[in-house]
Protein backbone atom coordinates (compact mmCIF):
# COMPACT_ATOMS: atom_id res chain seq x y z
CA UNK A 1 0.00 0.00 0.00
CA UNK A 2 0.89 3.74 -0.45
CA UNK A 3 2.79 5.38 2.31
CA UNK A 4 -0.37 7.96 3.53
CA UNK A 5 1.18 11.36 4.58
CA UNK A 6 -1.58 12.81 7.19
CA UNK A 7 -1.56 16.24 5.70
CA UNK A 8 -2.41 15.45 1.99
CA UNK A 9 -5.57 16.52 1.29
CA UNK A 10 -5.61 13.10 -1.43
CA UNK A 11 -7.90 10.61 1.09
CA UNK A 12 -8.19 7.17 -0.75
CA UNK A 13 -5.48 6.85 -3.26
CA UNK A 14 -6.90 5.50 -6.72
CA UNK A 15 -3.35 4.67 -8.06
CA UNK A 16 -3.01 2.49 -4.79
CA UNK A 17 -2.93 -0.78 -6.84
CA UNK A 18 -0.08 0.61 -9.24
CA UNK A 19 2.06 -0.25 -6.62
CA UNK A 20 0.41 -3.46 -5.38
CA UNK A 21 0.25 -4.79 -8.83
CA UNK A 22 4.07 -4.11 -9.15
CA UNK A 23 4.97 -5.92 -6.06
CA UNK A 24 2.96 -8.99 -6.67
CA UNK A 25 4.72 -8.94 -10.00
CA UNK A 26 7.93 -10.04 -7.87
CA UNK A 27 6.22 -12.57 -5.65
CA UNK A 28 6.70 -16.14 -7.84
CA UNK A 29 3.42 -17.64 -8.64
CA UNK A 30 2.35 -20.51 -6.54
CA UNK A 31 0.53 -22.44 -9.08
CA UNK A 32 3.45 -22.55 -11.24
CA UNK A 33 6.51 -22.95 -8.42
CA UNK A 34 4.90 -25.69 -6.79
CA UNK A 35 4.61 -29.25 -8.23
CA UNK A 36 2.92 -30.83 -5.01
CA UNK A 37 -0.04 -28.16 -5.62
CA UNK A 38 -0.26 -29.26 -9.04
CA UNK A 39 -0.74 -32.96 -8.08
CA UNK A 40 -3.25 -31.91 -5.41
CA UNK A 41 -4.99 -29.83 -8.07
CA UNK A 42 -5.35 -33.03 -10.86
CA UNK A 43 -6.55 -35.12 -7.79
CA UNK A 44 -9.20 -33.26 -7.12
CA UNK A 45 -10.44 -32.38 -10.89
CA UNK A 46 -10.20 -35.76 -12.36
CA UNK A 47 -10.85 -38.46 -9.89
CA UNK A 48 -14.48 -38.52 -8.60
CA UNK A 49 -17.07 -36.84 -10.80
CA UNK A 50 -18.10 -38.86 -13.91
CA UNK A 51 -19.55 -35.62 -16.23
CA UNK A 52 -16.84 -33.25 -17.38
CA UNK A 53 -18.73 -30.02 -16.58
CA UNK A 54 -18.97 -30.92 -12.85
CA UNK A 55 -15.49 -32.01 -12.25
CA UNK A 56 -14.46 -28.91 -13.96
CA UNK A 57 -16.60 -26.58 -11.76
CA UNK A 58 -16.18 -28.98 -8.06
CA UNK A 59 -12.11 -28.70 -8.79
CA UNK A 60 -12.37 -24.32 -9.34
CA UNK A 61 -14.49 -24.78 -6.13
CA UNK A 62 -12.17 -26.67 -3.99
CA UNK A 63 -9.13 -25.20 -5.38
CA UNK A 64 -9.82 -21.82 -4.72
CA UNK A 65 -10.81 -22.21 -1.14
CA UNK A 66 -7.18 -23.97 -0.87
CA UNK A 67 -5.98 -21.01 -2.17
CA UNK A 68 -7.86 -18.65 0.05
CA UNK A 69 -6.78 -20.47 3.31
CA UNK A 70 -3.26 -19.81 1.93
CA UNK A 71 -3.68 -16.14 1.21
CA UNK A 72 -1.18 -16.54 -2.11
CA UNK A 73 -3.64 -14.37 -4.41
CA UNK A 74 -2.28 -12.07 -7.15
CA UNK A 75 -4.30 -8.67 -8.51
CA UNK A 76 -4.46 -10.31 -12.64
CA UNK A 77 -3.81 -12.43 -14.05
CA UNK A 78 -3.57 -12.94 -18.28
CA UNK A 79 -3.94 -15.73 -20.95
CA UNK A 80 -3.74 -15.63 -24.02
CA UNK A 81 -6.22 -18.26 -26.33
CA UNK A 82 -4.46 -20.37 -28.98
CA UNK A 83 -5.80 -19.60 -32.55
CA UNK A 84 -7.81 -22.97 -32.52
CA UNK A 85 -10.07 -24.24 -29.36
CA UNK A 86 -10.85 -27.92 -29.56
CA UNK A 87 -11.55 -30.90 -27.32
CA UNK A 88 -8.02 -31.74 -28.30
CA UNK A 89 -6.77 -28.83 -26.65
CA UNK A 90 -9.41 -27.90 -24.28
CA UNK A 91 -8.00 -30.38 -21.34
CA UNK A 92 -4.23 -27.91 -21.49
CA UNK A 93 -6.32 -24.70 -21.35
CA UNK A 94 -8.45 -26.67 -18.40
CA UNK A 95 -5.04 -26.95 -16.44
CA UNK A 96 -3.99 -23.00 -17.43
CA UNK A 97 -7.05 -21.83 -16.00
CA UNK A 98 -7.18 -23.15 -12.61
CA UNK A 99 -3.68 -22.38 -12.26
CA UNK A 100 -5.06 -18.70 -12.59
CA UNK A 101 -8.02 -19.10 -11.03
CA UNK A 102 -6.61 -20.55 -7.58
CA UNK A 103 -4.06 -17.66 -8.12
CA UNK A 104 -5.85 -14.38 -9.27
CA UNK A 105 -8.48 -12.43 -8.28
CA UNK A 106 -9.09 -11.17 -12.26
CA UNK A 107 -7.95 -12.91 -14.97
CA UNK A 108 -7.97 -11.19 -18.26
CA UNK A 109 -8.17 -13.56 -21.24
CA UNK A 110 -7.12 -12.62 -24.73
CA UNK A 111 -9.51 -13.95 -27.26
CA UNK A 112 -7.95 -11.39 -30.12
CA UNK A 113 -5.89 -14.88 -32.06
CA UNK A 114 -8.83 -17.49 -31.91
CA UNK A 115 -9.97 -18.44 -35.30
CA UNK A 116 -12.04 -21.79 -34.58
CA UNK A 117 -13.27 -22.49 -31.25
CA UNK A 118 -15.58 -25.39 -30.56
CA UNK A 119 -18.44 -26.33 -27.24
CA UNK A 120 -16.21 -27.92 -25.17
CA UNK A 121 -13.63 -24.43 -25.01
CA UNK A 122 -16.42 -22.24 -24.70
CA UNK A 123 -18.11 -23.99 -21.96
CA UNK A 124 -15.28 -24.04 -20.24
CA UNK A 125 -14.80 -20.18 -20.67
CA UNK A 126 -18.51 -20.16 -19.25
CA UNK A 127 -18.32 -22.67 -16.73
CA UNK A 128 -15.01 -20.53 -15.28
CA UNK A 129 -16.97 -17.42 -15.67
CA UNK A 130 -19.82 -18.76 -13.88
CA UNK A 131 -17.50 -20.21 -10.89
CA UNK A 132 -15.40 -16.88 -10.72
CA UNK A 133 -18.47 -14.84 -9.83
CA UNK A 134 -19.79 -17.29 -7.09
CA UNK A 135 -15.73 -16.66 -5.83
CA UNK A 136 -16.37 -12.75 -6.19
CA UNK A 137 -13.66 -12.71 -8.68
CA UNK A 138 -13.64 -11.39 -11.98
CA UNK A 139 -12.98 -12.90 -15.96
CA UNK A 140 -12.46 -10.73 -18.67
CA UNK A 141 -12.34 -11.64 -21.78
CA UNK A 142 -10.18 -9.09 -24.12
CA UNK A 143 -10.18 -8.21 -27.66
CA UNK A 144 -12.62 -11.20 -29.02
CA UNK A 145 -11.61 -12.28 -32.88
CA UNK A 146 -14.69 -12.52 -34.97
CA UNK A 147 -14.56 -15.64 -35.08
CA UNK A 148 -15.11 -16.00 -31.45
CA UNK A 149 -18.09 -13.74 -31.26
CA UNK A 150 -19.87 -15.71 -34.01
CA UNK A 151 -19.17 -18.70 -32.19
CA UNK A 152 -20.74 -17.67 -28.53
CA UNK A 153 -23.27 -15.77 -30.70
CA UNK A 154 -24.13 -19.55 -32.19
CA UNK A 155 -24.44 -20.83 -29.00
CA UNK A 156 -26.35 -18.56 -27.39
CA UNK A 157 -23.59 -17.58 -24.71
CA UNK A 158 -22.38 -13.71 -26.29
CA UNK A 159 -24.05 -12.08 -23.60
CA UNK A 160 -22.63 -14.39 -20.32
CA UNK A 161 -19.55 -14.34 -21.70
CA UNK A 162 -19.67 -10.46 -21.66
CA UNK A 163 -18.51 -10.23 -25.55
CA UNK A 164 -21.61 -9.35 -26.95
CA UNK A 165 -20.96 -5.84 -26.17
CA UNK A 166 -17.42 -5.97 -27.26
CA UNK A 167 -18.15 -4.40 -30.15
CA UNK A 168 -18.89 -1.07 -28.18
CA UNK A 169 -15.43 -0.51 -26.78
CA UNK A 170 -12.01 -1.96 -26.20
CA UNK A 171 -12.11 -1.68 -22.25
CA UNK B 1 12.98 8.93 -41.00
CA UNK B 2 10.61 7.22 -38.96
CA UNK B 3 7.85 10.04 -37.41
CA UNK B 4 7.32 9.38 -33.24
CA UNK B 5 3.47 8.83 -32.96
CA UNK B 6 2.18 10.44 -29.77
CA UNK B 7 -0.94 10.06 -28.83
CA UNK B 8 -2.40 12.99 -26.58
CA UNK B 9 -4.83 11.22 -24.31
CA UNK B 10 -6.88 11.47 -20.94
CA UNK B 11 -10.69 9.91 -21.24
CA UNK B 12 -11.49 12.58 -18.48
CA UNK B 13 -12.67 15.78 -20.18
CA UNK B 14 -11.46 19.53 -19.76
CA UNK B 15 -7.94 18.46 -18.34
CA UNK B 16 -6.29 20.39 -21.60
CA UNK B 17 -5.53 17.84 -24.07
CA UNK B 18 -6.94 20.01 -27.41
CA UNK B 19 -4.74 23.35 -25.63
CA UNK B 20 -1.98 20.97 -25.19
CA UNK B 21 -2.17 19.16 -28.52
CA UNK B 22 -1.86 22.99 -30.64
CA UNK B 23 0.31 24.72 -28.45
CA UNK B 24 2.75 21.47 -28.18
CA UNK B 25 2.74 20.75 -31.40
CA UNK B 26 2.67 24.63 -32.36
CA UNK B 27 5.99 24.90 -30.13
CA UNK B 28 7.54 22.12 -31.71
CA UNK B 29 6.99 23.64 -35.11
CA UNK B 30 8.57 26.85 -34.08
CA UNK B 31 11.72 24.99 -32.83
CA UNK B 32 12.04 23.02 -36.66
CA UNK B 33 10.54 20.07 -35.93
CA UNK B 34 8.41 18.83 -38.58
CA UNK B 35 4.76 18.00 -37.35
CA UNK B 36 1.93 16.65 -38.31
CA UNK B 37 -1.24 16.67 -35.88
CA UNK B 38 -3.89 14.49 -36.23
CA UNK B 39 -7.88 15.65 -34.72
CA UNK B 40 -9.53 12.31 -33.50
CA UNK B 41 -12.25 13.97 -31.63
CA UNK B 42 -15.38 14.31 -33.53
CA UNK B 43 -15.90 17.66 -31.66
CA UNK B 44 -13.22 18.87 -34.36
CA UNK B 45 -11.77 21.81 -30.89
CA UNK B 46 -8.69 21.27 -32.41
CA UNK B 47 -9.20 22.28 -35.58
CA UNK B 48 -11.44 25.80 -34.48
CA UNK B 49 -8.29 26.18 -32.16
CA UNK B 50 -6.05 26.14 -35.46
CA UNK B 51 -8.46 28.38 -37.86
CA UNK B 52 -9.96 25.41 -39.48
CA UNK B 53 -13.96 26.02 -39.23
CA UNK B 54 -15.34 24.17 -42.37
CA UNK B 55 -17.62 21.70 -40.94
CA UNK B 56 -17.64 19.80 -43.89
CA UNK B 57 -14.27 19.49 -44.87
CA UNK B 58 -13.73 15.49 -44.74
CA UNK B 59 -10.28 14.06 -42.50
CA UNK B 60 -8.90 11.25 -40.71
CA UNK B 61 -12.67 10.33 -40.86
CA UNK B 62 -12.48 9.45 -44.53
CA UNK B 63 -8.88 7.99 -44.26
CA UNK B 64 -10.28 5.28 -41.71
CA UNK B 65 -13.46 4.54 -43.16
CA UNK B 66 -12.89 5.28 -47.00
CA UNK B 67 -9.02 4.50 -46.87
CA UNK B 68 -8.77 7.41 -48.62
CA UNK B 69 -5.61 8.17 -49.12
CA UNK B 70 -3.80 10.49 -45.87
CA UNK B 71 -1.04 12.34 -47.70
CA UNK B 72 -4.72 14.51 -49.35
CA UNK B 73 -5.93 15.21 -46.36
CA UNK B 74 -2.97 17.24 -44.62
CA UNK B 75 -3.51 20.75 -44.12
CA UNK B 76 -0.37 23.41 -43.92
CA UNK B 77 -1.80 25.53 -40.83
CA UNK B 78 1.15 26.64 -40.12
CA UNK B 79 4.93 26.62 -41.03
CA UNK B 80 6.37 23.03 -40.65
CA UNK B 81 2.90 22.14 -38.90
CA UNK B 82 -0.15 20.33 -40.69
CA UNK B 83 -3.50 19.37 -39.52
CA UNK B 84 -6.06 16.42 -40.50
CA UNK B 85 -9.05 17.60 -39.07
CA UNK B 86 -11.47 14.96 -37.95
CA UNK B 87 -14.36 15.15 -40.63
CA UNK B 88 -18.27 14.95 -40.39
CA UNK B 89 -17.97 11.04 -40.33
CA UNK B 90 -15.57 10.23 -37.29
CA UNK B 91 -18.54 9.58 -35.49
CA UNK B 92 -19.25 6.92 -37.29
CA UNK B 93 -16.07 4.99 -35.98
CA UNK B 94 -17.10 5.42 -32.48
CA UNK B 95 -19.67 3.29 -32.87
CA UNK B 96 -18.63 0.78 -35.43
CA UNK B 97 -19.82 -2.19 -33.73
CA UNK B 98 -18.43 -5.26 -36.10
CA UNK B 99 -15.42 -6.26 -37.26
CA UNK B 100 -13.73 -7.24 -34.17
CA UNK B 101 -10.06 -5.82 -32.67
CA UNK B 102 -9.46 -4.74 -36.35
CA UNK B 103 -12.13 -2.10 -35.68
CA UNK B 104 -8.91 -0.59 -33.62
CA UNK B 105 -6.24 -1.02 -36.08
CA UNK B 106 -7.40 1.44 -38.66
CA UNK B 107 -5.35 4.66 -37.91
CA UNK B 108 -2.38 2.24 -37.68
CA UNK B 109 -2.89 0.75 -40.77
CA UNK B 110 -3.41 4.30 -42.29
CA UNK B 111 -0.22 5.73 -40.91
CA UNK B 112 1.96 3.07 -41.96
CA UNK B 113 4.57 4.07 -43.73
CA UNK B 114 2.87 7.69 -44.36
CA UNK B 115 3.76 10.92 -42.95
CA UNK B 116 7.60 8.96 -42.70
CA UNK B 117 9.55 12.58 -43.46
CA UNK B 118 7.65 13.99 -40.05
CA UNK B 119 9.42 14.26 -37.08
CA UNK B 120 6.39 13.51 -35.35
CA UNK B 121 2.75 13.02 -35.67
CA UNK B 122 0.33 13.89 -32.70
CA UNK B 123 -3.06 12.06 -32.03
CA UNK B 124 -5.19 14.72 -30.28
CA UNK B 125 -7.92 11.94 -28.86
CA UNK B 126 -11.37 12.73 -27.70
CA UNK B 127 -12.65 12.31 -24.12
CA UNK B 128 -13.98 9.00 -23.94
CA UNK B 129 -12.93 5.08 -24.35
CA UNK B 130 -13.71 3.89 -27.10
CA UNK B 131 -13.18 2.99 -30.36
CA UNK B 132 -11.30 5.97 -31.68
CA UNK B 133 -9.34 6.11 -28.28
CA UNK B 134 -8.49 2.49 -29.82
CA UNK B 135 -7.15 2.93 -32.90
CA UNK B 136 -5.15 5.75 -31.17
CA UNK B 137 -3.51 3.41 -29.01
CA UNK B 138 -3.18 1.28 -31.78
CA UNK B 139 -1.38 3.41 -34.00
CA UNK B 140 1.14 5.08 -30.88
CA UNK B 141 4.39 4.58 -29.80
CA UNK B 142 4.57 7.61 -27.12
CA UNK B 143 1.66 8.46 -25.26
CA UNK B 144 1.32 11.65 -23.70
CA UNK B 145 -1.14 12.40 -20.71
CA UNK B 146 -2.28 16.04 -19.77
CA UNK B 147 -3.65 15.77 -15.92
CA UNK B 148 -5.30 18.86 -13.82
CA UNK B 149 -4.16 19.17 -10.15
CA UNK B 150 -7.55 17.72 -8.71
CA UNK B 151 -8.86 14.91 -7.17
CA UNK B 152 -10.94 13.38 -9.96
CA UNK B 153 -8.24 13.70 -12.22
CA UNK B 154 -6.24 11.18 -10.33
CA UNK B 155 -9.54 9.23 -9.86
CA UNK B 156 -9.46 9.46 -14.12
CA UNK B 157 -5.96 8.30 -14.48
CA UNK B 158 -6.33 5.21 -12.73
CA UNK B 159 -8.94 4.39 -14.70
CA UNK B 160 -6.56 5.35 -17.59
CA UNK B 161 -3.53 3.52 -16.70
CA UNK B 162 -5.51 -0.11 -16.66
CA UNK B 163 -6.74 0.52 -19.61
CA UNK B 164 -2.94 1.29 -21.18
CA UNK B 165 -1.91 -1.82 -19.68
CA UNK B 166 -4.45 -3.84 -20.90
CA UNK B 167 -3.30 -2.12 -24.54
CA UNK B 168 0.30 -3.04 -23.79
CA UNK B 169 -0.35 -6.92 -22.68
CA UNK B 170 -2.66 -7.43 -25.95
CA UNK B 171 -0.74 -5.69 -28.18
CA UNK B 172 2.83 -6.47 -26.52
CA UNK B 173 4.45 -3.09 -26.99
CA UNK B 174 5.26 -0.97 -24.17
CA UNK B 175 4.72 2.98 -24.44
CA UNK B 176 6.99 5.59 -24.15
CA UNK B 177 4.77 7.09 -21.61
CA UNK B 178 4.65 10.98 -20.15
CA UNK B 179 2.14 13.14 -18.15
CA UNK B 180 2.15 17.06 -18.55
CA UNK B 181 0.84 19.18 -15.72
CA UNK B 182 -1.73 21.11 -17.38
CA UNK B 183 -4.06 24.20 -15.73
CA UNK B 184 -2.08 24.00 -12.89
CA UNK B 185 -2.93 26.55 -10.17
CA UNK B 186 0.29 26.58 -7.86
CA UNK B 187 -1.19 28.27 -5.00
CA UNK B 188 -3.67 25.79 -4.05
CA UNK B 189 -2.51 22.94 -2.21
CA UNK B 190 -4.30 20.36 -3.55
CA UNK B 191 -2.27 21.01 -6.81
CA UNK B 192 0.72 20.67 -4.67
CA UNK B 193 -0.41 17.12 -3.35
CA UNK B 194 -1.91 15.42 -6.37
CA UNK B 195 1.58 16.47 -8.37
CA UNK B 196 3.37 14.87 -4.85
CA UNK B 197 0.80 11.76 -5.48
CA UNK B 198 2.14 11.78 -9.36
CA UNK B 199 5.52 11.77 -8.48
CA UNK B 200 5.31 9.09 -6.23
CA UNK B 201 3.41 6.41 -8.70
CA UNK B 202 5.24 8.43 -12.50
CA UNK B 203 8.53 8.56 -11.04
CA UNK B 204 10.79 10.26 -14.27
CA UNK B 205 7.57 10.11 -16.52
CA UNK B 206 6.01 14.29 -15.86
CA UNK B 207 7.51 16.29 -17.92
CA UNK B 208 9.45 18.88 -15.77
CA UNK B 209 7.16 22.33 -16.75
CA UNK B 210 4.13 22.88 -15.93
CA UNK B 211 1.44 24.55 -17.71
CA UNK B 212 -0.05 27.46 -15.36
CA UNK B 213 -3.70 27.87 -15.38
CA UNK B 214 -4.44 31.31 -17.73
CA UNK B 215 -7.19 33.37 -19.19
CA UNK B 216 -5.26 33.88 -22.01
CA UNK B 217 -5.37 29.82 -23.08
CA UNK B 218 -8.97 29.74 -22.67
CA UNK B 219 -9.32 33.35 -25.22
CA UNK B 220 -7.10 32.11 -28.24
CA UNK B 221 -8.74 29.05 -29.36
CA UNK B 222 -12.10 31.37 -29.99
CA UNK B 223 -9.74 33.60 -32.77
CA UNK B 224 -8.13 30.67 -34.29
CA UNK B 225 -4.64 30.84 -32.56
CA UNK B 226 -2.59 29.15 -31.28
CA UNK B 227 -0.98 31.35 -27.59
CA UNK B 228 2.33 32.37 -29.92
CA UNK B 229 0.23 33.93 -32.25
CA UNK B 230 -2.42 35.41 -29.71
CA UNK B 231 -0.20 36.78 -27.15
CA UNK B 232 3.55 36.20 -28.15
CA UNK B 233 5.88 36.16 -25.13
CA UNK B 234 3.31 35.70 -22.75
CA UNK B 235 3.87 33.37 -19.60
CA UNK B 236 1.92 30.75 -21.54
CA UNK B 237 3.86 30.89 -23.82
CA UNK B 238 7.06 30.68 -22.19
CA UNK B 239 5.52 27.69 -20.48
CA UNK B 240 4.86 25.57 -23.81
CA UNK B 241 8.22 26.75 -25.40
CA UNK B 242 9.74 25.25 -22.11
CA UNK B 243 7.44 22.45 -22.32
CA UNK B 244 8.53 21.85 -25.99
CA UNK B 245 12.29 21.28 -24.83
CA UNK B 246 11.60 19.19 -22.85
CA UNK B 247 9.37 17.32 -24.63
CA UNK B 248 12.53 17.38 -27.07
CA UNK B 249 15.50 16.55 -24.29
CA UNK B 250 13.70 13.93 -21.65
CA UNK B 251 14.01 16.90 -19.15
CA UNK B 252 11.22 15.60 -16.03
CA UNK B 253 10.91 16.61 -12.53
Amino acid sequence: MADKNENSLIGYDPLAWMHEQAEEKTKPSVAVACPEADAILDEQLYAESPAEQNIADAGWQDVAVDATEEGAFADTASIVLEPVLSIQTVAQLHEQLLAVLNSSNKIEIDASAVTSADTASLQLLLVLKRTAIKQQKEVVIDFPSDKFIEVANLLGISEMLEVDRAAAGFF
Amino acid sequence: MTARIVAVINQKGGVGKTTTSVNLTHALARLGKKVTVIDLDPQSHLAVSLGVVSPQTTGIDEVMLEHCNLQQQLIPVRQNLNLIVAGPRLQEIEQLNEGGARRGDLLRKALHENLDDQDFVFIDCPPSSGVLVANALFAADEILVPMTSDYLALQGLSHLMGTIKKFESALKKHYKFSLVMSRYIATRRISKDVLNTLQKYFPGQILATTIRETALLAECPSFGKTIFEYRPGCRSARDFTALAKDFLEGKVM
